[in-house]
């Protein structure tokens, strides 16, 4: 078994180690230390560690009693928590609480040489125990766990994970500045990933000053009051590199106060209502459309009927003239519905029409073309006013007749419908200008902006030429 | 029939929902001057066709909407007064102090909406 490097894996511990010899002067600190006190061993190597950093109040006082504690007993002791602020190299304060754990080693004669102090930086968990003490009653079950947490280390890791991985999000802001000194992975998520924890907001998310966040937590800092929205607007980098993008959040900032009362920083907590919010939009939307159409639709049978009643001769007439109109509109509708409102198949909307007639009789056919859902509603009508006046008048009246419907898309794009009946009865040509006619025409030249050519000569010759852009131009996309 | 009739500009892109408008119109003595079912004719109308009394829009277009013709017809000085499902809230707020049918509408509230648009511009 190959011999441990114990001095290796002293340097190499993550956590912060270092050995005060009995005049409690340094004699090793691992780097995890050295980067928590801000100073290389080599300033801190032989020098007395009150000395370097002095502390006269009650905290000093407990610390110098725990070492002195084991130096003299041999037992190692616990400081559950100690409130010790450390000057930083740049001179500035940070206030910081540790729970500290000091062991006795021992030198060559078996007694106690040296003491070794092992510490946990547990200043967040302080700082949101701080929080607690605020009347937010959604977190009163967190406040008696983090009493909790004072007695044991497992139910503090435990109750972090609880704040770290909750679907609310949560950040703790330290000091005047408020500087970031945790924040849940929701939170996280919510501003793009990005690692702001011991910057100040301004600098960690300059895209909220000018929304004002900053101002209102000053006036919360300054003034202890709770601060709440719901549904708030705020426009957060997101995503990575990429704009700043609408967000909606249920929020609130808290003051929070230590023991003395004082504030030290703001809690923060709040839902993202992003989701729910575009949800509630799309759905407007959609309501807002959907009544359009239905509107419309309604405005379109109150014509139907307007006209089938002026023109009928009898009520029974009107009444079958007026259901047939009515279906012809509702299978259009059908098979609109069925391809999302999109789109259809002029060799459909033919079939539709002429189905019912025997294949002796009537004969259609064409290549396989698409129309949006605008020319499919008027076609189908227009389509549904031909085959009537043939049934009625036309070719399909007398049983030797014939109809032949052949579509195509010409040189120019333009859909091209001919309508061809020939043996029926001795034409009576446009005698009167009854509601199919003009219907066929406000369809054909008006709506589609398109060409009608009629022709009675030897029984009704219809050509429909439907422009490009008015067929297959697309309707703006439903959300 | 009295001979002179109010002329009206219609732009409705629905050929069922024209074909009664015009039976409205003509019933009640108005004669429509120009008519338009699609947005570019429209426009081209809107600034080329003689002053009507009053020119009744449809608001949406086969999903494009029809302000830039009351646009063009404001400017002419032509009263406006916009057919639409979606009610008065349909209306972006600088037409919404415009009268507004709501379609299906029956040709008692056209009579009416047109009295009224009348009397403000007499």
């Amino acid at each position: 078994m190959a011999e441990l490097d114990f001095a290796r894996i002293f340097q190499a511990l993550p956590s912060p180690f270092m050995i005060l010899d009995r005049d409690l002067r340094y004699v090793a600190a691992n780097p995890a230390y050295e980067a928590v006190v801000g100073t290389p061993f080599s300033a801190l190597e032989g020098n007395n560690l009150f000395d370097l950093f002095p502390n006269e109040g009650e905290e000093g006082k407990r610390l110098r009693a725990s070492f002195e504690h084991v130096l003299a007993t041999g037992e190692p002791d616990t400081i559950a928590y100690i409130n010790y602020p450390l000057v930083l190299p740049d001179g500035t304060v940070t206030n910081r609480y540790w729970t500290a754990v000091h062991v006795p080693l021992t030198g060559p004669d078996g007694t106690t040489a040296y003491v070794m102090q092992n510490t946990v930086d547990v200043t967040e968990l302080v700082r949101m125990r701080e929080a607690t003490t605020l009347p937010y009653t959604s977190i009163s079950a967190a406040t008696r766990l983090i009493e909790r947490t004072r007695e044991t280390e497992a139910a503090s890791a435990e109750f972090r994970r609880l704040f770290q991985q909750a679907p609310a999000f949560f950040a703790v802001l330290s000091g005047p500045s408020h500087v970031f000194t945790f924040t849940s992975d929701s939170y996280v998520r919510l501003i793009g990933g990005r690692n702001v924890v011991g910057q100040p907001i301004a600098k960690a998310l300059p895209e909220v000053i000018e929304q004002g966040f900053v101002d209102v937590l000053d006036r919360v800092y300054r003034e202890g009051h709770v601060h709440a929205a719901e549904g708030a607007r705020v426009m957060l980098e997101n995503e990575p590199g990429r704009p700043a993008e609408e967000t909606f959040l249920d929020f609130s900032y808290n003051p929070i106060r230590d023991g003395a009362g004082n504030i030290t920083g703001v809690f923060v907590q709040g839902m993202d209502r992003t989701e729910a919010v575009r949800a509630t939009r799309r759905q407007r939307l959609l309501i807002d459309e959907l009544n359009h159409r239905v509107k419309n639709t309604l405005a379109t049978v109150q014509s139907i009927a307007t006209q089938t009643l002026r023109n009928a001769d009898d009520v029974g007439q009107a009444r079958q003239s007026l259901e047939a109109r009515i279906k012809a509109l509702s299978n259009a509708h059908t098979m609109l519905s069925n391809r999302q409102w999109h789109d259809t198949e002029i060799g459909h909307l033919v079939c539709q029409e002429l189905s019912a007639f025997g294949s002796e009789q009537v004969q259609y056919g064409g290549p396989v073309l698409v129309v949006n859902a605008k020319a499919t509603v008027a076609l189908a009508l227009v389509l549904h006013e031909l085959a009537t006046n043939a049934v009625k008048h036309g070719a399909l009246s007398v049983p030797e007749g014939s109809l032949a419907v052949n579509w195509h898309e010409d040189e120019d794009d333009q859909l091209v419908i001919e309508w061809v009946e020939r043996n029926g009865p001795a034409p009576a040509g446009p005698a009167r200008k009854g509601f199919g006619s003009r219907l066929l025409h406000m369809v054909i030249t008006g709506e589609l902006g398109g060409g009608l050519e009629l022709d009675y000569a030897n029984g009704l010759t219809a050509r429909l030429a439907i422009p490009h852009a008015a067929y297959r131009e697309g309707e703006a996309a439903l959300v | 029939m009295s001979s002179i009739r109010r002329k009206a500009f219609v732009v409705e892109d629905e050929s069922l929902v024209l074909i009664n408008l015009e039976d409205m119109l003509d019933q009640m003595g108005w004669s429509i001057i120009a008519q338009a079912m699609r947005l570019a004719d429209a426009e081209r109308l809107a600034a080329s066709t003689e002053l009507p009394d009053v020119a009744i829009l449809d608001v949406n277009l086969g999903g494009v909407q029809v302000f830039p013709v009351a646009q063009i017809l404001a400017s002419r000085g032509v009263p406006i007064l916009f057919a639409t499902g979606y009610g008065r809230e349909g209306l972006p707020p600088e037409w919404q102090s415009y009268p507004v049918i709501a379609k299906p509408y029956t040709q008692a509230e056209v009579e009416r909406a047109l009295g009224e648009v009348l009397a403000l511009h007499p």
